[in-house]
C-alpha cells in the first residue's frame, strides 16, 4: 500500500471517531472504566505486597558472638555478615551498649549491676535485617554456620505469617484482576460489537466494491486505538488525582498506620511513568484489537 | 464476459433456486434479466458477486472462474466489476465525492487520478452540482445516480445493476436505464435485473427471463416506444404463454412483433406467479 493510500485509512479512522461520536463515547467510557477497575486493583496489589514487603524487613535477625571474640575477629565478623547474599542492613551492637541497653530493660533491679564488674561478660553483638523475608529462615541457618556465632535469634513465626499472608493477598488479587479483566473485555467487546453492527452496511458495500480485509480493518484499528489511547490518558490522570490524595492521607496518619507497613506504599511519582505507560499501551491495543475482531463476522459477504 | 454452464444452486434449506442453468453475455452486450420473485435472479446475482458459490455447475466472470477463485482473490475480482443496487448502498457519512472516490481509494489509485477522474464521472451522471453533498440530502434518483458513477468510476467490465429503479419514481426509471444504455454504448457490458415490464418493453433487447430457477425465455427484441398492447391481443398473448411456458425457452417466431408478444406474456405470466 502507497504511504497516500496509508494516510488516507489513518485519517478516515481518526475523522470516523468524530462521525460516530456517540459510539465512540460510549467505546471511550467503557475502556475508561475498564481500566481504571483493572489498573487500581493492580496498584492496590502491588501497594499491598510492599506493605508486607516493608513489615518483613523489620523483622531483625539477632547474632550474638561469642564474649571472648577478639575485636578485629568481630571486625572482620561484621564485614563478612555484609557479605552475605540475603542481608540487607548491618547494625554493631558493642559489649557496651548491649550491657547500657540491658541495664535500661533492667531500670527496677538495678542494685543487680553492683555485684557485675565490668561490660567483658557481654557478647558484642550484631542486629541485621534482610532483603528477602521468604528465605530468612536459610540466612539464620548460614549466619549459624559462621565462626565466633554463639548464638542466632531469630522470629520465623513473622516471617511465615507475612509470606502466607502475601501469598492470600496474591491469590485474591490475581483471581480479583482477572475476574475484572474478564468483565472489562466483554463490556469492551460488546460495545465494540455495537459500535461495528452499526456500521455493517458500510462494510458490505467497501467488500462489494473489492476493498481488502485489511483495507476495510485499518481506519478500525486506528479508530479503536485512538479511543483506546485516550481513555487510557483519562484513566491516568483519574488514578494519578485519585492515588496523591489517599497516599497523602494515609502518610499523614503518622506512627499508627507505620506500624501497618504504610511508610512502604510506594509513591505515585516513583510509578508515574510505567502507570502512564501501562494504561495507554492497554487502552490502545484493546481498543484497536477489540475494533478489529468485531469486523471480523461482518467482513465474509 | 459472463458466463454459467449447468448452474444449479441448492441452499442448505433444501430449496433449489437455480436448476441447470445456462447462459453466455458477451462483452458489450446490454442485457434484462426478468421474474418473479423467488425465481432465482437475486441468487444469480450473489453468484455473480461471488456471495455464494454453485452446487453445481461452472460460473465464469470476467475471466475469472468463480469456482476456483480463492477467499483473498475475491477483492481483485469484485473491481472487474460495477454494482448498482436497488437500495443504493451509499455511505452515508461521506459526501458523494467520498462514495465514488472510495472505489478508486480502494485499487490505491493515485492521487491525481483520483481527483480528475472522479468530478468527471460525477459530471457524466449530471450531478456536478452535488458533489459534496451527503446521501440524505440527494433525491432517490440523485442517489441511484451517484450508486451507478460509483459503480462506473472504475472502468469495470461488467456492470451489474440489481433492480436500480425499484426505488425511484417511474419517469426517472427511463432516465436511469438511458444511463445505463450510454454506459454500454461505451463497451462496458451491463446486466440489469428488474420486474418493471414497461421498462423492458421500452428499450428492448436483450430479455432473460427466470422462472423456478429456469431460464424460459433468452431473445433479443427491439424496444417499442410508448404503444400498449390491445386489451384482447394481451389476454391472448397470456394465454398462450400460460399454455406454452412448461416448454423453455420458449419458442421464437420470426416476426418483430411476435418476439415482443412472448415477451409480454412470460412476463406477465411471471406477474401471476407474484412478481414484486
Amino acid at each position: 500500500m502507497k504511504l497516500s493510500g496509508f494516510k488516507y485509512l489513518a485519517d478516515q479512522g481518526v475523522e470516523n471517531i468524530w462521525k460516530n461520536k456517540m459510539m465512540a463515547f460510549a467505546t471511550f467510557c467503557v475502556l475508561l472504566i475498564s481500566l481504571l477497575l483493572v489498573g487500581s486493583s493492580v496498584l492496590f496489589y502491588l501497594n499491598m505486597n510492599s506493605m508486607i514487603l516493608g513489615l518483613g524487613n523489620q523483622n531483625e535477625i539477632a547474632i550474638y558472638l561469642d564474649p571472648e571474640t577478639a575485636q578485629e575477629d568481630v571486625d572482620a565478623f561484621g564485614e563478612k555478615l555484609k557479605s552475605l547474599e540475603n542481608i540487607n542492613t548491618v547494625d554493631y551492637i558493642s559489649k557496651e551498649q548491649a550491657y547500657e541497653s540491658m541495664q535500661d530493660q533492667i531500670s527496677r533491679g538495678k542494685a543487680i549491676f553492683d555485684y557485675i564488674d565490668g561490660y567483658d561478660f557481654m557478647p558484642d553483638g550484631f542486629n541485621a535485617t534482610v532483603i528477602n523475608n521468604d528465605t530468612i529462615e536459610d540466612t539464620v541457618a548460614q549466619i549459624s554456620q559462621m565462626e565466633h556465632v554463639e548464638s542466632v535469634s531469630s522470629m520465623p513465626q513473622v516471617a511465615e505469617f507475612l509470606r502466607e499472608l502475601r501469598r492470600v493477598v496474591t491469590i485474591i488479587a490475581v483471581a480479583i484482576i482477572i475476574a475484572l479483566a474478564a468483565v472489562s473485555m466483554i463490556m469492551i467487546s460488546n460495545t465494540t460489537k455495537a459500535s461495528v453492527f452499526a456500521r455493517r452496511e458500510e462494510i458490505q458495500i467497501m467488500k462489494y466494491v473489492g476493498a481488502t480485509n485489511a483495507f476495510i480493518r485499518m481506519p478500525f484499528f486506528v479508530e479503536g486505538m485512538v479511543t483506546g489511547f485516550f481513555a487510557g490518558a483519562g484513566a491516568f490522570f483519574i488514578t494519578w488525582a485519585v492515588y496523591r490524595s489517599v497516599y497523602r492521607i494515609l502518610t499523614e496518619q503518622g506512627m499508627l498506620m507505620r506500624a501497618f507497613g504504610i511508610g512502604s506504599i510506594i509513591p505515585f511519582d516513583n510509578i508515574r511513568l510505567y502507570v502512564a505507560f501501562a494504561y495507554l499501551l492497554a487502552g490502545a491495543l484493546i481498543g484497536a484489537l477489540g475494533s478489529v475482531v468485531s469486523t471480523r463476522r461482518h467482513l465474509d459477504v | 464476459m459472463v458466463e454459467l454452464q449447468n448452474v444449479s444452486v441448492t441452499y442448505s434449506s433444501g430449496v433449489d433456486a437455480l436448476n441447470n442453468v445456462s447462459l453466455k453475455i458477451n462483452d458489450g452486450d446490454f442485457a434484462f434479466v426478468v421474474g418473479s420473485s423467488g425465481a432465482g435472479k437475486s441468487t444469480m446475482i450473489k453468484l455473480l458477486l461471488k456471495e455464494i458459490d454453485a452446487t453445481s455447475g461452472v460460473v465464469t466472470v470476467n475471466g475469472y472462474n468463480l469456482n476456483k477463485l480463492k477467499k483473498r482473490k475475491i477483492p481483485e475480482f469484485r473491481r472487474t466489476l460495477g454494482f448498482v443496487f436497488q437500495d443504493f448502498r451509499l455511505i452515508p457519512s461521506m459526501t458523494v465525492y467520498e462514495n465514488i472516490a472510495f472505489v478508486l481509494r480502494v485499487i490505491d489509485a493515485p492521487v491525481k487520478y483520483i481527483r480528475k477522474r472522479v468530478p468527471y464521472v460525477i459530471s457524466l451522471v449530471g450531478l456536478h452540482a452535488k458533489t459534496n453533498s451527503y446521501p440524505d440530502e440527494l433525491s432517490g434518483g440523485e442517489k441511484q445516480r451517484v450508486a451507478i458513477a460509483r459503480a462506473l468510476v472504475n472502468d469495470p467490465q461488467l456492470i451489474i445493476a440489481d433492480e436500480p429503479t425499484g426505488n425511484i419514481d417511474p419517469e426517472l426509471s427511463y432516465e436511469i436505464v438511458e444511463l445505463l444504455k450510454g454506459i454500454n454504448d461505451q463497451g462496458t457490458t451491463i446486466l440489469m435485473v428488474t420486474h418493471e415490464h414497461d421498462l423492458v418493453r421500452h428499450f428492448g433487447g436483450r430479455i432473460i427471463n427466470i422462472t423456478d430457477g429456469e431460464i424460459v425465455f433468452d431473445e433479443v427484441i427491439s424496444g417499442v416506444t410508448d404503444e400498449p398492447l390491445p386489451e384482447e391481443e394481451l389476454a391472448q398473448t397470456m394465454a398462450e404463454a400460460a399454455g406454452g411456458q412448461a416448454q423453455a425457452p420458449s419458442p421464437v417466431t420470426s416476426t418483430e412483433d411476435a418476439l415482443i408478444d412472448e415477451v409480454i406474456a412470460a412476463l406477465t405470466g411471471a406477474d401471476q406467479g407474484g412478481a414484486e
